[in-house]
């Protein structure tokens, strides 16, 4: 097993407001990155990333430079990443490193497990493509019940792996598939796509800076559907997406920068400006167009006010000792 | 219609075989595609004008010769055939010659059966008793012939073409069945067409079914005398059916000439009053000659003195839609499919038509457009400015601007454009001029990798629009194809703009290495008899020959008499003169001495090309490029520029040499090969891309805001090249193209809508016009709160 943990910074932020989060790997790789102590009982944002067999190097290859990027992009994101790769992608290992994370993991945790390589289906069983015994999406599942995170994401991009959706359905999981169904058995792009999102600005359409699982899935479906329209070919994948993906973070436009304490009042009057966004948004319907842009104005000139005084006094940031959150965090 | 397969194993399927008859394949995809092949063989850069040649096994054509056949073998079989009875009889009485057919249906000859069944159109009849008759006489090779006419005029060539060799295999000399079969090569532009009917006529020259086809084939390049000389038998033939089909292709020749009224109709008025095969025969050599409107006028003839002549409603319909006169064509093509509802060409185009009714008509004094709705918002402007450009630039130099608006439909599914020019899929062409109606693939139905380089195709195309409206269509085919090949090397968008110091062959744009060659093995044709390379080529790739041929008379006729003496020639076409007389008058000179200075120049032109050398270097080159050994491929690419100047077709040496400089290091030497390559009209997307980049890291910003421009106009639907373009012309001062390029961004629906409207809102703000930017700021920040930089435009916007 090749695994790769380090250390970035968690992401995870509270739905109400401000999680200062650190991270600690059991394996540091990126001599980059300096270990911080582990701040138990803190949110993690964890991260299983398998590459299967590629049957072909044209396919292996491209496996691998998926696998890689989503690794990449995870980490920068401050995601604890699991790497598995073709030769050690076996069955067990999979079913070992999903056993650590929930040994690891507790209810307030993220995870996302990303399948990419070739997957198949026999009408019965969905099956993911390794070295020996291919683990089925009823094993998955089995592997990922004792995991207590309670926020889960499986991103299967794989052939045939719109037969794992229902089987993979629970609630505070959400799924990604490559295809609609079983029956879509060519070998998928989607992957492909997926890993172009994680390097898209554009797929970014929030414009938070943070590239969500949700916003990588809506980036790489258009991208397929253009493929196909545009080498006038039949699509033979339709990617699906079931639950809430726009929770889990798979990149970040910007590195993550730290922000002095003294400036947290700003960062949540900003959360407060978007909640207020979306809630007039939720209200639109019931609202004359003049009403709805004048409020919508009145509410976006008060967050770029605030978000222009939260730059200023970060170029000149006051001197201080405590420690310092990342912005990620506090932005949710 | 289908033949019996389990007991012919001649018979053909449509595309899977999943379609059990041919009759019932009416969808857009499959009917027709069974001469697609053929029409799509080796022409995939003919921006050609008449594409009607590629219907004359359609409708009228077909049912004239049809009857001509019939008429023939009514004779062959008996003097006193009942079927000769009752198709005479039809001509003065139509009931009562229709009920003569009905009575045949009783006779013991199913052979007969099935020619009274075609009479009166149950054509799925008339093909099972065929069928019957074929199987009960498997040597009759007259019945296998007849049997294949009915295949010809129900547009199944392969078929028929199968049945004809059939029945040569039986009787290697029958007559009809050659004749048959020079009918299939007429509708695929083989030459072979014409051997055969020589070939018969050597044997017979009075042969009148020969002749009469003789007649068409001369007519079909303007040769009136031939076609004269051809008629002198058919015009006093026996049978009246033959007779008429020559007096209408003798009126047809008066209406090429000028000579109208033509004594010709009233002769055939008198002897058959409802005769309106008449009309339909001229109005077929009028649309070849592409025109139209008085082809229009003639099919309105037939169909009033015969209104079952389905073919000519069809027809009428087709054409009614080439002038734009779109609701007249769809109801007149309604018609027409009721009457005959096995027509694929109407099945096809009704089809197309109601496809089209999402399409809005963008309009104004100088261009009317149809666009795919998906694609109007970006292409809208190019298109309009193209055309604009276009009919401003080359209409100064021929001195005709047209008065009247250019209309423009652009196709994103090719197919979809085969059916609107012809009613077929299947056409190898990318864009038809019908006077001033311009169809075209749209730059989504071709990719450039392709070679369709649609902006300037559509500049040909409007070419074609300034000769034609300046002749009132009498130009001929060579020139009006001449003139738009020249003008796209000249003032296209893609034109060819060469370095000052060129010299020898580096003076001029380079033409495909074919070209050169069929220069030097003297296989370019005379320019009198230019059109004919364009409409039965001879051998492979003649007709892209022949497009550049074109192009080079008038560059060179250009070159030795001035640009004034084009206009001279397109001058002496609209006072009705042929090729010859056109030459001669404009040029004062003969037209052998023409053709004998235009090859000195194309010698001058092409010294020092070497197409063999050429094809050395470049495959130097590239395997040098595979193995990293970048110095060896610079200097080959170097030596592939040198055997052939210019080449900026794919592949081409210049990217291939700006790679090699780069690679070693030699920066500046290879953003020089990349715009030596933009220059001459390279337009490779990834070339173009990579040389604005190169030059704005050299700081050369304003060559590489031209480069994006030829880029956007290049690749008008991608995103990212319209937004980059947009970004360049608003950090050059100049928020108003900026605004255009984010506009066009914008409907093609961009996955970050955030940004196109940001970039508009800039647009605007800097344009002063506030609520514009203002709105779409604010659509900005609705999507995407946290965009910062929109934060910033907000409060910008505010202050």
């Amino acid at each position: 097993m090749t695994r790769r943990t380090l250390l970035v910074v968690a992401l995870v932020a509270s739905a109400t407001g401000i999680v200062a989060s650190l991270g600690q790997a059991a394996e540091i790789q990126n001599p980059a990155a300096t270990p911080l102590p582990e701040a138990k009982g803190q949110p993690q944002a964890r991260m299983l990333i398998v590459t299967g067999l590629g049957g072909e190097p044209d396919y292996a290859q491209a496996f691998a430079q998926q696998g890689d990027a989503s690794a990449r992009h995870a980490e920068a994101a401050g995601a604890t990443v699991t790497l598995l790769t073709e030769g050690d992608a076996r069955r067990e290992a999979i079913r070992d490193a999903i056993d650590t994370i929930a040994r690891q993991s507790n209810e307030t945790d993220k995870l996302v497990v990303q399948l990419i390589g070739h997957g198949t289906f026999d009408g019965e069983h969905y099956r993911f493509n390794v070295p020996g015994p291919d683990p089925t999406a009823e094993d998955l599942a089995a592997w990922l019940e004792p995991v207590s995170a309670e926020r889960q994401l499986a991103v299967i991009a794989t052939s045939a792996s719109g037969a794992a959706q229902d089987v993979l359905a629970q609630n505070g999981r959400a799924v990604i598939t490559a295809t609609r169904h079983g029956r879509e058995r060519n070998a998928s792009l989607f992957g492909g796509y997926w890993a172009e999102a994680l390097d898209a600005p554009g797929a970014d359409v929030d414009k938070d800076q943070r590239i969500s699982a949700d916003e990588a899935f809506r980036f790489a479906e258009r991208a397929l559907a253009a493929y196909y329209e545009d080498h006038q070919r039949i699509a033979t994948e339709h990617p699906r997406l079931e639950g809430d993906a726009g929770s889990f973070i798979v990149a970040r436009t910007t590195p993550g920068e730290p922000i002095e304490p003294e400036l947290l009042h700003l960062v949540s009057r900003i959360d407060e400006l978007t909640a207020a966004i979306d809630e007039l948004k939720s209200d639109r319907r019931v609202l004359t167009d003049d009403d709805y842009f004048t409020k919508l104005q009145d509410l976006l000139l008060e967050l770029a006010k605030v978000d222009q005084e939260l730059k200023v006094k970060r170029q000149d940031p006051p001197e201080s000792d405590t420690h310092v959150p990342f912005l990620d965090d506090v932005i949710r | 219609m289908t033949r019996d397969r389990a007991t012919d194993a001649q018979g053909t399927t449509v595309g899977d075989g999943l379609v059990p008859s041919r009759f019932l394949c009416t969808g857009m995809s499959c009917a027709g595609d069974h001469i697609a092949p053929a029409r799509a063989r080796g022409r995939p850069y003919e921006f050609i004008v008449e594409l009607d040649r590629l219907r004359v096994f359609s409708m009228g054509f077909l049912r004239h010769l049809g009857l001509a056949i019939l008429a023939a073998s009514i004779a062959f079989w008996a003097n006193a055939d009942p079927l000769a009875q009752c198709r005479l009889l039809e001509i003065s009485d139509r009931e009562g010659g229709r009920d003569c057919f009905r009575n045949l249906l009783t006779d013991p000859s199913p052979a007969l059966q099935a020619e009274a069944a075609w009479a009166l159109g149950d054509i799925q009849t008339a093909n099972a008793l065929f069928r019957s008759a074929t199987a009960s006489s498997p040597d009759d090779d007259a019945v296998r012939v007849r049997w294949g006419e009915l295949f010809l005029s129900t547009y199944q060539v392969a078929d028929a073409e199968a049945l004809f060799a059939e029945a040569l295999g039986i009787n290697a000399d029958n007559v009809a069945a050659k004749l048959g079969l020079a009918r299939v090569a007429l509708g695929r532009f083989e030459a072979r067409s014409k051997q055969i009917v020589d070939s018969v006529l050597a044997g017979d020259p009075d042969h009148v079914e020969a002749n009469l086809l003789a007649a068409r084939l001369a007519l079909e390049v303007g040769d009136t005398e031939a076609a004269q000389e051809s008629l002198r038998a058919p015009l006093m033939a026996e049978d009246v059916l033959l007779r008429l089909e020559a007096m209408a292709l003798a009126a047809a020749i008066d209406h090429i000439l000028g000579s109208v009224p033509s004594a010709w109709e009233t002769k055939a008025l008198d002897i058959h009053p409802g005769y309106g095969e008449l009309f339909e025969t001229v109005a077929h050599f009028y649309i070849i000659t592409r025109r139209y409107r008085e082809a229009i006028a003639q099919l309105e003839r037939a169909v009033e003195i015969d209104p079952e002549l389905w073919s000519a409603h069809a027809t009428l319909g087709i054409n009614l839609l080439r002038v734009n006169r779109f609701d007249e064509g769809r109801r007149t093509l309604a018609k027409a499919h009721d009457g005959d509802p096995y027509n694929v060409e109407v099945v096809n185009t009704l089809r197309l038509l109601d496809s089209l009714d999402g399409w809005g008509l963008l309009a104004d004094d100088d261009v009317i457009m149809r666009i795919h709705p998906d694609e109007a918002g970006a292409l809208a402007g190019y298109v309009k400015r193209l055309v604009t450009d276009a009919v401003a630039t080359v209409g100064e130099r021929y001195g005709f601007v047209p008065d009247y608006p250019v209309v423009v439909e652009l196709y994103p599914r090719h197919q979809d454009f085969a059916v609107r020019t012809s009613g077929l899929p299947g056409i190898g062409v990318l864009g038809v001029a019908f006077g001033d109606v311009v169809l075209m693939d749209s730059p989504s139905a071709r990719s450039v990798v392709e070679g369709f380089d649609w902006a300037s195709a559509l500049w040909h195309e409007v070419a074609h629009v300034v000769t034609l409206g300046a002749t009132n269509n009498l130009v001929s085919r060579w020139f009006s194809e001449g003139v738009s090949v020249f003008e796209e090397w000249q003032t296209g968008p893609s034109r060819f703009q060469p370095a000052e110091t060129a010299e020898g062959a580096a003076r001029y744009r380079a033409v495909p290495i074919g070209v050169v060659r069929a220069h030097r093995e003297a296989e370019l044709l005379p320019i009198a008899l230019l059109d004919e390379g364009f409409i039965r080529p001879t051998y492979l790739g003649q007709v892209m020959v022949s497009y550049n041929q074109a192009g080079l008379v008038c560059e060179f006729i250009a070159h030795a008499y001035g640009q004034d003496a084009l206009s001279r020639i397109l001058a002496a076409y609209r006072d009705g003169k042929d090729t010859v007389g056109a030459l001669e008058t404009a040029l004062d000179m003969p037209h052998h001495a023409v053709d004998e200075a235009f090859e000195a120049y194309l010698d001058d032109r092409f010294a020092g090309v070497d197409p063999s050398a050429y094809e050395v270097a470049m495959q130097e080159a590239r395997a040098a490029a595979t193995t990293d050994d970048w110095a060896l491929a610079a200097e080959a690419a170097r030596r592939a520029i040198a055997a052939y100047p210019n080449a900026a077709g794919n592949p081409s040496p210049y990217p291939l040499l700006a790679e090699a400089e780069a690679r070693q290091g030699n920066q500046a030497a290879a953003v020089d090969a990349l715009i030596e390559y933009w220059r001459v009209g390279g337009r490779s997307p990834r070339a173009l891309a990579r040389l604005a980049g190169d030059l704005d890291d050299a700081q050369r910003h304003e060559d590489a805001l031209a480069v994006r421009r030829s880029l956007a106009l290049t690749l008008p639907l991608e995103i990212e090249v319209r937004t980059r373009l947009g970004d360049d012309l608003l950090d050059a001062g100049k928020p108003r193209e900026a605004l255009q390029e984010y506009l066009a961004v914008q409907s093609l629906e961009p996955h970050d809508a955030a940004d196109a409207h940001y970039r508009l809102a800039r647009a605007y703000h800097r344009l002063n016009e506030s609520e514009d930017a203002r709105r779409h700021v604010l659509f900005a920040l609705e999507i995407a709160p946290r965009f910062q930089d929109a934060l910033s435009l907000l409060l910008e916007i505010n202050q």
